[in-house]
């Protein structure tokens, strides 16, 4: 259906992203690529989906690509995009302000298909992503996941014959991910073919029937997963954690003074039903602890750590930072002392270059100082985290996983006593997992701490001290991991514990 | 979200209209100051957002009229007494204006506007840019906040600090407005290419569209489908 051969694609540096690489997508294969964050993973999706060159023109561009048989140039717009439908990773970049329903709908809207059908096809769909209590809500209001459940549903409105996704599992629950792959075998039937990118292949397991590894360049020959997902050399050679790998046992922390306390905690913002979004919430994290929050998506993680920060309003509820009472501190004055790092750095980036933005985080006030000491910490920061050459380069410029270290650059030099790191996607893969851990191993040193918001129980089992379970608006368990995994509460989410689904879906 | 959502776009359109036709031809300030008032009370009374930011810049930029419009007579050799009733009334009739469309713009979704354009058949480019004109102000204010929200949230102290302060905080916050409303358009772009949206085909829509325009999908009962 989709032949890729001798693929080249570069942004105009010496080495290209893709070098010669091929690629056939027969007809009812789902074929899964994994490859590091900066392997090439998006730019080879968008070539294969037609985006590049037709909508995303690159000045290094050379190969064939060909749609059931025509090269790919001569179909027109209208006729690719009927053909093959697209997933973005970073999910923002394909959604504007529509509602849930117009965006699933906009596909068939936009060809004029009957009201009737369009209708027929949104109930279908909607059912099936299991997104009732989504409908009406503006999209750009919901949960990282729930958009990309969204933008899923959009993308097979229109029953393309491809579907091809980029980490279409960033960002949902262990819940959601496994409905997104028993939704993604029911459509099987009427996509013709499925190309997928993603770093962790265990997810999309029961999907896929073959799985190709991107790295230095080249895209290996696909193989199937039984083939692959056992082994532990070509994941890392790719730069990948192995799916299959042991878990870690690590030495219990060694926790100091209480650095943030939150007693009672209800939020003013209140659920469709009329119930505050978060109701009698108690968290105190202590010096050098790492605790994670983990809940299914919408169940209050962003509300609360919002409402840390100030950016939410509360009823009622006490907060002590530092053993002092934080209430009536101004958000500023809570960032002094609370660093955040969102999935999406771009949402919290505003300085012209990147050494501005860690001298700003450093002065909490001015993009720039003359101040040798401050200019010191920046250049340190910098360097820990591998950005030292693009110190001057403009923040909005750098690729995702290079904003994220920024992200950790700018948290760690600012020497706030707690970080919040809401998802951090750059730990899926080894370098990223090494930046992270240095992180984390740089603030507990220093008697400071980590909230980490994630999916992704791996990660909360390899680097968490202790971890809280947020379920419909309150904290349903909070104790250390080994009894977490095991708690009545972690059951009824219905999530596969950590490292055990690894062993039970291919052993 | 109110009921006035859902009044179909085109209505609340003429009666935009309407109001600032009216605002226009009353003579003087004696009708237009009373008429103001009693549309952006009509605001207040609709429960209408963002009503708190409205009066503020309408409040600004009724006091740059009447200053420009003073001094521009004054030159012409009037005297204050007539100058000021004139600068008045050109105030009262620009603040009955943009509350109407105030109106319009804060209670009408991108997704309704296309919905009701789609509905009248419309040629899609006409659709395109009536719901961009009308839903990307609130888009980017919506914005603005977000980008105070980052700076508030990384340290910047913008709240407690004087108002010539917080205005040039205010003003910093352009550059990543522009960044951002970039990325907007790039992703409007991106979404209307790879969804088919297509100059030549005329759009359908999933809502039911009258006089009122159906809010959200009803998952349950299909009697209302036809």
């Amino acid at each position: 259906m989709l032949k890729i051969t001798s693929l080249r694609l570069g942004f105009g540096g010496p080495d290209p992203v893709i070098a010669e690489t091929d690629c056939h997508l027969e007809e009812s294969q789902r074929l899964l690529i994994c490859g590091e964050a900066g392997s090439g993973k998006t730019t080879f999706l968008a070539a294969a989906a037609g985006l590049i060159p037709r909508l995303l023109p690159i000045p290094d561009h050379a190969g064939d690509v060909t749609l059931m048989g025509r090269p790919i140039a001569t179909f027109d717009k209208t006729e690719l995009f009927s053909t093959i439908a697209f997933v973005s990773q970073n999910i923002d970049d394909q959604l504007w302000d529509l509602c849930v329903e117009d965006v699933i709908a906009f596909p068939l809207e936009n060809r004029g298909v009957e009201k009737q059908v369009i209708r027929e096809r949104l109930r279908t769909l909607i059912a099936a992503f299991g997104i009732e209590a989504l409908c009406g809500r503006r999209v750009l209001t919901l949960s990282g996941g729930e958009r990309r459940m969204v933008a899923i549903a959009a993308a097979l409105a229109a029953s393309p014959l491809i579907l091809v996704m980029d980490e279409p599992t960033t960002g949902l629950d262990p819940a959601a991910r496994a409905r997104l792959a028993a939704l993604l075998q029911t459509v099987a039937s009427s996509v013709s073919a499925l190309l997928v990118a993603e770093q962790d292949p265990l997810a999309l397991l029961s999907v896929i029937d073959r799985i190709a590894l991107l790295s230095d360049r080249h895209l290996s020959q696909p193989v199937p997963p039984a083939n692959i997902v056992p082994l532990d050399n070509p994941w890392r050679n790719a730069g990948l954690l192995p799916p299959l790998r042991q878990r870690s046992e690590r030495p219990p922390a060694i926790l100091g003074r209480p650095l943030l306390e939150v007693r009672g905690l209800t939020t003013r913002l209140a659920r469709p039903d009329g119930q505050p979004v978060l109701k009698g919430v108690d968290v105190e994290i202590r010096a050098s602890e790492v605790l994670a929050l983990i809940g299914r998506n919408g169940a209050g993680k962003t509300t609360l750590f919002k409402a840390i920060l100030g950016l939410e309003k509360i009823a009622s509820g006490a907060l002590v930072l530092d053993r002092e009472a934080a209430n009536s501190w101004t958000v500023a004055a809570r960032a002094r002392k609370i660093a955040y790092i969102p999935q999406n750095m771009r949402h919290i980036l505003f300085n012209m270059t990147v050494t501005g933005e860690v001298i700003f985080a450093i002065t909490a006030a001015s993009a720039t100082s003359t101040d040798p000491n401050i200019l010191a910490r920046a250049a340190a920061a910098l360097d820990r985290y591998g950005l030292s050459g693009f110190a001057e380069a403009n923040p909005f410029v750098l690729s995702a996983r290079q904003q994220a270290l920024l992200g950790l650059a700018c948290a760690d030099a600012a020497g706030a006593l707690i970080t919040i790191v809401d998802e951090p996607l750059l730990a899926r893969d080894l370098k990223g997992r090494r930046m992270l851990d240095l992180f984390i191993a740089t603030l507990q040193e220093s008697g400071r701490s980590v909230m980490l918001i994630s999916h992704d129980l791996e990660l909360v089992d390899d680097v968490a001290t202790r971890m809280m379970i947020l379920d419909d608006g309150a904290i349903a368990f909070d104790g250390t991991l080994n009894e977490g995994w095991e708690s009545a509460t972690f059951r009824q989410l219905g999530w596969p514990p950590p490292y055990r689904q690894m062993a039970g879906e291919i052993g | 979200m109110n009921r006035l959502h859902e009044i179909n776009f085109f209505f609340k359109l003429a009666f935009a209209f309407s109001v600032m036709l009216v605002a226009w031809l009353v003579p003087g300030w004696r009708f237009g100051l009373p008429f103001a008032v009693l549309t952006v009370a009509f605001l207040w009374l609709a429960g209408v957002p963002g009503l708190r930011g409205y009066i503020k810049g309408a409040l600004l930029l009724s006091g740059m009229v009447v200053v420009s419009w003073l001094v521009n007579l004054w030159l012409q050799g009037a005297t204050t007494a007539e100058a000021l009733p004139i600068a008045a009334g050109m105030a009262a009739r620009l603040v009955t204006t943009t509350a109407a469309f105030f109106f319009v713009m804060e209670t009408s979704t991108p997704g309704s506007i296309l919905a009701a354009s789609s509905a009248a058949r419309l040629p899609p480019v006409v659709t395109l840019v009536l719901s961009l004109t009308f839903g990307i102000i609130p888009m980017l204010r919506d914005d603005f906040e977000r980008i105070a929200d980052a700076q508030r949230a990384r340290g910047m102290e913008i709240d407690d600090v004087s108002l010539p302060t917080k205005l040039r905080f205010a003003l910093a916050r352009g550059i990543p407005l522009l960044v951002q409303a970039i990325r907007m358009a790039h992703a409007i772009s991106f979404s209307l290419s790879i969804y088919g949206f297509d100059l030549k085909q005329k759009r359908t829509t999933w809502r039911i569209v009258g006089p009122m325009v159906e809010p959200r999908m009803n998952m349950k009962d299909k009697a209302d489908d036809n």
